[in-house]
């Protein structure tokens, strides 16, 4: 992984001191509330329902596990004890004092960590995905890219201050985990011809306007990444809506534009640019790569897995669910379920922290990554060691073997914390869970992507969930409305946005409907058929039928 | 209204930026009413595209309407990396202190913030709110070299 030099660690030190400086001021009365706002905002820090929550960037999702022990010990000593993975890979305390994020910063400034542009209308943590460089089906792995935006991102003097806040996301696999469809700016890279590309998607995204991203740039060689990068991002500057913060996102300009507007316009403005001095040379690419190389495996002892698989069929369950293939023979990706029933999805511990550090270095080069579906994922585990792994996760409740299962529900924090949500979500997918307890019920409907959102905003990407939950506000009362269909991009399948199946619901009636949906499937499904696939042969009416009956 | 320089020194110099005030001897029109060989300064709002005949603009001030609207930001890239403005850029409107340090890095000159807006005080333990860093890791008008191609940076 990325290893600060001592210009990294010149830049965040100078970052705390400088925020440090701001929230004086502000304590002082010589900031407004409002000035305060924007220059903290751009420091992760938000002022919720009950208090502060700071987010902590996590690049791409990859931590050390001195990096992860430091948030266990920021979530003991500064939070109550918890911390919580966000849907963008990073990490939320929701507890923080005002007055002691300054420390908190010093802190993560200590192994190499910020919060640096988390929140506020700027270019954004990158996100990947979470098995990048260790993934079977990986072209290309996209970290150094991913460092690459963010070294250049990070306090940009031109896109600091853009009408909205801006995301990028980068995949390198066949498989697409990192839902770049629905970004601001999707990247894909892959080999080609001797040199490394990229296609470019933009206008992507999810919140009020839910939109797949356009592809306006195929091939691009990657030397170019940064140019063409500084022409869309100055096009979104200066032209993007700042009249309504809900039509001020990038998808709507170039909505406005017209994807091949919006290229034109585009490729204009690259013109300028193309091998300036921000083309990234040869030494640069190298470099970055460099950071990234394939760790020295051991040969690992010959295992048997087959044999422990037989043996033991609870673990066989989770190795199926939660062990994925990696591109090293004799090793494994181990994704660590947060989503244990009564527990609110991607909530951590800081004993849960420490001990996923722990086996960060025992069972693999002290790296941990952080799935944009909430989890915690160990990326080189030899498979010699996954029965001894999975007796540990029991141990430490980060055993549930529901990857990629319908109780593996991503969730916002929800109006249990956020100021901005309609309703509550963590219940609702607690709800769900119980009525669903049934591991062997959740294996017979195989993948199912449950997808929960507090408000329009749509942090719990709920539109690209197969089975979408969004809370709304009916005279001040919490309701869900329910969608299907919609996909996020993986598994082979192009990323799609869902369909509304019609009134909301209250609380109470929520888990039921899922229930009643879930029963649709089993009845309407071929033989193999994915709850997904199902819903794209037959359509949702029949699932409506069911729910709301014919009449 | 405070007028400061890159290094936060006042200037002396009073200015109205509606086409009636005076900068040191100098009116400041908006586009709309300047003429490229009045010698008059230029008063251009976010919205506006750059030319190159405003390279004959002694002065251009560019508004920002908001201290958190970037536009601004990038009008004033365009116009000193493509249109070779080599004038004075000047910053009017709702300048922010905190938004400064950005702005002196797009190529801006002057600062003229708002009535009762001032600099915070220099203090021995805050670092410089005009330049609160050593580097940068990108290019811009002052430094045109990314760090990448000027620093020798850990492998």
């Amino acid at each position: 992984m990325y290893r600060y030099d001592t210009f990294d660690k010149q830049f965040v030190t100078e970052r705390v001191a400088h925020y440090r400086s701001q929230t004086a001021r502000y304590i002082a009365g010589e900031l407004s509330e409002n000035e305060f706002l924007q220059l903290r905002l751009r420091n992760g820090l938000y002022v919720q329902r009950l208090a502060p929550m700071l987010r902590v960037a996590v690049p791409y999702g990859t931590l050390n596990s001195k990096q992860l022990r430091q948030l266990a010990f920021i979530a003991r000593h500064f939070d109550r004890g918890y911390g919580h993975l966000s849907t963008r890979q990073n990490v939320q305390f929701n507890w923080p004092l005002l007055e002691e994020v300054p420390d908190i910063l010093a802190a993560l400034a200590e192994v190499d960590m910020h919060a640096i542009q988390t929140s506020g209308n700027c270019i954004r943590n990158v996100t990947t995905d979470q098995f990048a460089g260790v993934a079977s089906d990986e072209w290309l792995d996209p970290r150094p890219f991913c460092e690459i935006i963010r070294q250049w991102s990070t306090s940009h003097p031109e896109f600091d201050w853009l009408p909205r806040k801006f995301k990028i996301a980068i995949t390198g696999a066949r498989e697409d985990r990192a839902a770049v469809a629905v970004h601001d700016i999707g990247l894909k890279v892959y080999q080609e011809a001797g040199e490394a590309r990229l296609d470019v998607l933009v206008g992507g995204g999810l919140g009020r306007t839910p939109v797949i991203g356009e592809v306006i740039r195929q091939g691009l060689p990657a030397r170019h990444l940064l140019t063409y990068l500084e022409a869309i991002m100055r096009v979104y500057n200066r032209y993007g809506r700042r009249d309504n913060k809900y039509k001020a996102r990038i998808k709507i300009l170039v909505r406005a534009m017209t994807a091949d507007g919006f290229r034109a316009r585009v490729d204009e403005e690259w013109a300028h640019l193309e091998n300036g001095p921000s083309t990234l040379t040869d030494a640069e690419l190298e470099r970055m790569a460099s950071h990234f190389r394939p760790y020295d495996y051991p040969t690992p002892p010959a295992d048997d897995l087959a044999a422990e698989r037989l043996a033991n069929p609870a673990f066989s369950r989770w190795v199926e669910q939660n062990v994925s293939a990696h591109r090293e023979p004799g090793y494994a990706i181990v994704t660590l379920s947060t989503k244990l029933t009564g527990v609110p999805p991607g909530d951590v511990s800081d004993a849960q922290m420490e001990t996923v550090a722990d086996w960060a270095d025992e069972y693999g080069f002290g790296e941990i990554r952080i799935s944009h579906e909430q989890n915690f994922v160990l990326p080189d585990v030899p498979r010699g060691k996954l029965l001894e792994l999975w007796q540990k996760a029991g141990d430490a409740q980060l055993a549930a073997a529901n990857v990629g299962l319908i109780s593996d529900i991503i969730c916002c924090p929800g109006g249990d914390y956020c100021s901005l949500a309609n309703a509550k979500s963590i219940p609702v997918a607690e709800a769900i869970q119980t009525a669903l307890a049934d591991l062997d019920y959740q294996h017979d409907l195989g993948p199912i992507d449950l997808n929960i959102s507090g408000c329009m905003n749509a942090c719990g990407h709920h539109h690209v969930g197969h089975i979408g939950i969004l809370g709304v506000d009916k005279k001040g009362n919490e309701y869900y409305q329910i969608s299907l269909g919609g996909h996020s991009g993986g598994r082979g399948i192009a990323a799609s946005l869902g369909e509304i199946v019609g009134p909301s619901f209250s609380r109470d009636e929520v888990a039921d409907v899922v229930v009643q949906i879930l029963a649709s499937y089993v009845a309407l499904r071929h033989e193999n058929e994915t709850f997904l696939a199902c819903l794209q042969r037959t359509g949702i009416k029949p699932f409506k039928e069911k729910i709301y009956g014919t009449a | 209204m405070a007028l400061l320089d890159r290094n936060g020194e006042i200037i002396e110099a009073t200015t109205v930026s509606n086409g009636e005030g005076v900068s040191g001897g100098l009116a400041i029109t908006p586009l709309e009413d300047w003429q490229e060989d009045s010698g008059q300064g230029l008063l251009l709002e976010p919205t506006d595209e750059p030319d190159r005949r405003f390279q004959r603009a002694p002065l251009i001030a560019i508004n920002f309407p908001a201290f958190n609207d970037g536009r601004g930001l990038s009008l004033a890239v365009l116009l000193r990396t493509r249109y070779d403005f080599a004038g004075e850029l000047r910053a009017v409107g709702d300048v922010h202190p905190d938004v400064i340090h950005y702005m002196r890095r797009c190529g801006f000159d002057t600062f003229q913030m708002p009535e009762g807006r001032t600099l915070p005080p220099a203090r021995h333990d805050a670092p410089s709110t005009l330049a609160p860093y050593s580097d940068y890791y990108q290019a811009s008008v002052l430094q045109p070299e990314p760090a990448y191609r000027r620093v020798r940076r850990g492998a």
